[in-house]
């Protein structure tokens, strides 16, 4: 259930419709109800689109790209030991409201699994041109002082070079 | 080969004579043995000594006509007879134009034409014209229930069956017009009430309450005539009619009692009684299945085990003296190391997967995937012949994976993985695509995007078979007690059988005594004392070395897997932990507690235990009575649980032939929907009629009612016949109050073992593995299964006692090798995946100077919540790993989608 | 996304009439079990969905949520 709600968290973080995920529940004695289930389930996906065709999301390049980077950021360890030990607190206080778990992946997972996506996302995007951080901030929705850290690190480690008040790769 | 060249056409018999085959023939594809046998009668060596074809033609030389018959003396310490069912002769069928007009077929016959494998591959056809026909007709209660036939009994399966056959049909022809002609609706078995309320309401069929007395021919159609309740006649023409032909005792019956010596009952069946139904009259002799009384496929499998059982307890002092030991070879590890060679099957399923999916097409897909050296398709994969040559590809081919797509890996995975094992490969090295159970059956309208998701399934089954590696094979071994919940007749039969076989039982009752149900009960419905039944059964239990009786007790929590639980049970306010290896469920079902029908308002209204309760004081309470009202179904069938609770009617025909023995002058009138007196029941429900019960029929919509009046009560109900109301004032009326399940959700949730949507629990297959529950190690029986008799219960209760012993009788345990490993030098020692385990299979250990992740195999179950909530990816479940599903998420996508 | 984009989108799949491709992760006991059920008795629903086994939902892991919709799917169905 939590692993649910980061991936819903994270996939509305990433511009997609986290209706697109559910965790439904059918007992082996359940086809009736299972077959109700999926087959809710694939018209309300049918009348979603793909993704990047439903309001509210973002368009299917920019998706494609986050998810390039969410993907990268969900290996990491920082958040990883986050959920791991959310699940921890939350199963001992046997606390599995809606609520709790809600409060809980927004406070301490999502923050780390956003800041990992925008890094990984700012390579990917410099890989391709250069740009200043206002560009930046616009394609990633994020606000500069989100950009601040992360860029400030990647200069320091050599990542990216300043050119012209533009990021772009180091060595390129 | 030999069936080819043969020249003498015989009859194919198993396609019930509609087709012909060889002298030398194989009876079915899955035949066991699977071999090519010759039918002596008409082969022309054997009775002329000419021919000799197939001798000279056979490439194996496998037919030798030099063989003389053998007699064989073996020494046994118990014999089960299982000889089935004989047919109804055919003179009683042709009263229905059996034999004269092509198209009245049997029921038999008609489940060929439906049947792929058959003689019209699956087309329903008429044999007068071969054209589908448009209106057919099922009679019903064929060479059943009926005595000028000499077959006074219900024969319990036919009207599922019909229900069944027409269900088929109206899947492969949607505008067939079926309609099935009953006496009564007798779908009694678990489910079976679900399964007919969905015929008639998906595929429309028509249900007629009437007999049909004969079938006459009018211009090439057939004419039925019949009356229905409401005395109103009618008749119309069909192009087919089904005879719903009854299941006879065998045709040699009487040989069989004289060789094995038994006793057989007036139907010619073998006798039995309630208490030990699976025992003949000699002792050491027993019986299962049809030979002891008409029934289906799950009963006729519950009582084989049962009779396992008390082969098994029999045998208790001579187990393990002359067995033999399966030997697999070494497995090769060098070809298990080398590049993946995959082997894809694709299985027809006969046509269950081929009449939707486009097998060939799926085949040639597969060929084109990475790795894959060997596709093909196969008819059957499952069968035994398939196998063997799945196994002999494998090997001239060097295959070191292998995909199977046909149905689901839950049913059929370690069949395929034994396969693997019989030649020196791993069993985890096989990986199964579901293009059957979750793909043909659930499309059956849509044939093309059908084949597009059995292309992707098997592309996404290559992709994790490449990634499959070896897992080693642990045991463990296994505590030798049963720990039994429930000491009612299930229960306690249960016990008495696994403690026979001599392993120890722990049998834990919530009363305050053992009994159950049973002790509501006065008589059995063969006539005995209830009690006497019980009394020997407690005292056995009592005074059994091997058993260990807890009443006032009560499960709290188990924990483990089979072969080693550990359950905590409480009793009178203290706990105590018992270690067992295996569980047996037997906590029984409750009368259910009517509503309404002033119940519980007077005195004079009761429930059918309650009325037995005062039967059993005497008959007193009857000095001034002269009506006596019974409804049944109060409770079932809809009108509060959906389910049939399938002994009411037996139990109120029983009853009401005791009040009429007590008082003859009495009149009673039996208000009910179906009459289900199934099997040999039905002799008592003929004796109510005979002896002036009088039966109404009723539907839900216009239900009787109880009226409660100042001088005593009064029943209004719907006579059908008569078309309006009539008034019973009665002096008692008795609920046939049906079968509630008992307090299960708790039990349920403890053990992890599902249940029905009624609250019953869920049997693992109801065909296949009637007794076993989902989880391993836990065997079900009685109540708790679902409404039966005590006789049932008792059949049921040996056969959950056979499936038990079984693993206390191996002594280890395989456990499936799809566990956790931790790998220790990415485990930070976090702690997390040990406070998450569900099943404590994971503990922190000091390697060195930090605590490191480990696994108890034994106790892990591969949930993997571990591996997914690891912070540095330590952790590798068995057969689903990271990279394996990986592969099956990149493979989804047809295109492939690289690695990010 | 603008508005007469969405519009434009929508359009195109009435006409085309959108199909989803959909992954499930299904639990062994459970959702897996109950989706063979509905097989045994032959109930229909829309083949849109492709069915990864896994031994329980909690084997899921975030990282198999991000990839499916990283390699094209329109939707993840998790069941247990």
């Amino acid at each position: 259930m939590i692993v649910a709600e980061t991936c819903r968290q994270f996939l509305s973080d990433c511009g997609i419709n986290p209706d697109r995920l559910v965790l439904e529940w059918a007992s082996a004695a359940e086809a009736p109800r299972f077959v109700e289930l999926i087959t809710g389930y694939v018209n309300s996906i049918k009348k979603k689109g793909g993704v990047g065709s439903c309001e509210g999301e973002a368009d299917a390049e920019t998706i494609r790209r986050r998810l390039d980077a969410a993907v990268k950021a969900a290996q990491a360890r920082k958040p990883r030991t986050a959920l791991g030990l959310l699940a921890k607190k939350l199963h001992k206080k046997g606390e599995y409201t809606q609520e709790a778990i809600g409060k809980g992946v927004s406070s301490k997972i999502l923050p780390a699994l956003r800041a990992l996506r925008i890094r990984e996302e700012i390579k990917l995007l410099l890989a391709g041109a250069s740009m200043d951080v206002d560009e930046l901030c616009k394609v990633l929705s994020a606000g500069p002082d989100e950009l601040e850290k992360p860029l400030a690190e990647m200069q320091k480690k050599g990542v990216v070079e300043v050119h012209d008040g533009k990021f772009r790769l180091a060595g390129k | 080969m030999c069936t080819m060249y043969c020249p003498r056409p015989v009859v194919d018999t198993y396609n019930e004579r509609l087709d012909i085959t060889r002298a030398p023939h194989i009876d079915y594809a899955q035949a066991i043995p699977s071999s090519y046998y010759i039918d002596a009668r008409a082969c022309l060596r054997v009775n002329y000594e000419t021919c000799n074809l197939c001798a000279q033609t056979c490439t194996a030389g496998a037919i030798d006509f030099t063989e003389q018959p053998k007699e064989l003396v073996l020494n046994v310490g118990a014999v089960v007879l299982a000889p089935g069912f004989g047919r109804v002769d055919e003179k009683v069928l042709e009263k229905f134009g059996y034999g004269r007009y092509p198209d009245v077929l049997t029921a038999f016959e008609f489940e060929r034409l439906t049947c792929a494998s058959g003689p019209s591959e699956g087309h329903i056809v008429r044999p007068s014209d071969n054209r589908p026909p448009k209106k057919i007709a099922f009679l019903q209660c064929i060479g059943s229930r009926d005595e000028t036939c000499g077959n006074g009994y219900c024969s319990s399966v036919c009207c599922m069956y019909a229900i069944k056959e027409a269900s088929v049909a109206k899947e492969h022809e949607p505008d067939v017009d079926i309609s099935i002609f009953f006496m009564d609706v007798r779908t009694m078995g678990k489910g079976f009430d679900d399964a007919r309320k969905r015929a008639q309401q998906k595929y429309g069929i028509n249900v007629v309450r009437a007999r049909v007395p004969r079938v006459d021919e009018v211009d090439g159609r057939l004419a039925l005539t019949w009356t229905t309740g409401d005395g109103e006649h009618h008749s119309g023409l069909f192009d087919m009619v089904v005879l719903s032909v009854g299941l006879e005792s065998p045709e040699d019956a009487g040989l069989i009692s004289q060789v094995a010596d038994i006793e057989l009952n007036h139907y010619n069946f073998c006798r039995t009684s309630v208490d030990a139904p699976l025992v003949s009259s000699r002792n050491g002799v027993l019986v299962a299945g049809a030979f002891q009384g008409p029934k289906d496929i799950p009963e006729s499998v519950t009582q084989a085990s049962g009779a396992a059982a008390i082969a098994s307890e029999l045998l208790a002092d001579s187990r393990n003296s002359e067995t033999v030991t399966v030997t697999y070879p070494d497995e090769d590890k060098s070809l298990e190391e080398e590049e993946p060679r995959i082997g894809v099957f694709v299985c027809h399923c006969g046509v269950n997967i081929a009449g939707v999916v486009d097998v060939k097409a799926v085949r040639d897909y597969a060929g084109t995937l990475p790795g894959v050296v060997l596709y093909e398709d196969t008819l059957y994969s499952c069968s035994q012949d398939a196998l063997k040559s799945i196994a002999e590809k494998i090997k001239d081919n060097r295959l070191n994976r292998v995909v199977i797509s046909a149905c689901s890996p839950r049913t059929h995975e370690p069949l395929f993985q034994e396969t693997l094992r019989s030649i020196g490969l791993n069993p985890a090295l096989v990986e199964m695509a579901n293009i059957r159970d979750q793909c043909a059956w659930v499309h059956a309208q849509e044939p093309e995007r059908a084949t597009e998701k059995a292309k992707d399934l098997v592309r996404m089954a290559v992709a994790k078979a490449r990634l499959l590696a070896p897992l080693d094979q642990p045991t463990v071994d296994v505590t030798p007690t049963a720990l039994v919940i429930g000491g009612g007749a299930a229960g306690m039969s249960a016990a008495l059988s696994i403690a026979d076989q001599g392993y120890n039982v722990v049998l834990v009752e919530k009363g305050r005594s053992l009994g159950g149900n049973l002790k509501r009960l006065t008589w059995t419905l063969d006539g005995q004392d209830a009690s006497m039944v019980l009394k020997d059964m407690v005292e056995k239990v009592k005074a059994h070395k091997n058993i260990d009786v807890l009443t006032s007790a009560k499960v709290e929590s188990v924990s483990g897997y089979v072969g080693n639980f550990t359950s905590t049970i409480s009793r009178g306010g203290k706990t105590e932990m018992i270690n067992h290896g295996v569980i047996v469920l037997a906590t029984g079902g409750r009368e259910y507690k009517p509503k309404g029908y002033a119940y519980g308002e007077s005195t004079r209204v009761v429930t059918q235990l309650e009325l037995e309760e005062k039967l059993s004081r005497g008959k007193g309470f009857l000095k001034n009575a002269r009506n006596v009202v019974m409804i049944q179904c109060v409770g079932s069938r809809g009108e509060d649980m959906t389910h049939c609770s399938r002994l009411c009617c037996t139990q109120a025909v029983k009853n009401a032939l005791k009040l009429k023995d007590l008082k003859p002058e009495l009149n009673i009138f039996i208000f009910y929907r179906d009459m289900r007196t199934y099997g040999f029941y039905e002799d008592l429900y003929r004796e109510a009629r005979r002896k002036g019960v009088k039966f109404i029929r009723y539907t839900l919509v216009r239900k009787p009612e109880v009226i409660k009046q100042p001088r005593g009560i009064m029943v209004k109900a719907f006579d059908e016949l008569i078309g309006d109301d009539i008034e019973i004032p009665a002096s008692l009326v008795v609920l046939s109050a049906g079968i509630s399940p008992g307090e299960n959700e708790e039990l349920s949730r403890i053990i992890k073992a599902p249940l029905t949507p009624e609250g019953f629990f869920l049997e693992a297959h109801a065909k296949l593995r009637p007794v076993e529950v989902a989880v391993d190690g836990v065997y079900l029986c009685g109540l708790a299964h679902g409404p039966k008799s005590l006789e049932e219960s008792v059949a049921q209760a040996k056969a959950a006692a056979a499936k038990a012993a079984i693993p206390l009788a191996k002594g280890k345990v395989a456990v499936a090798p799809i566990v956790s490993r931790v790998n220790q030098d990415l485990c930070i020692g976090c702690g997390i995946c040990e406070s998450l385990c569900p099943f404590s299979a994971i503990t922190l250990e000091k390697v060195g100077k930090r605590k490191k992740a480990q696994t108890i195999t034994a106790s892990c179950k591969g949930c993997g919540i571990c591996a997914s909530h690891c912070p540095t990816i330590a952790i590798s479940m068995g057969g689903f790993t990271d990279e394996a599903i990986m592969a099956q998420i990149h493979a989804f996508s047809p295109e492939g989608c690289k690695e990010g | 996304m603008a508005q007469e984009n969405v519009l434009e989108k929508e359009n195109e799949m009435a006409q085309e009439g959108f199909e989803p491709r959909i992954l499930g992760f299904f639990c062994h006991w459970c959702c897996y079990a109950a989706a063979d059920s509905a097989g045994v008795s032959r109930y229909q629903y829309p083949p849109n969905v492709r069915v990864i086994r896994v031994m329980c939902t909690g084997r899921i892991d975030i990282r198999f949520i991000l990839e499916a919709f990283r390699c094209g799917a329109d939707g993840v169905f998790t069941g247990g």
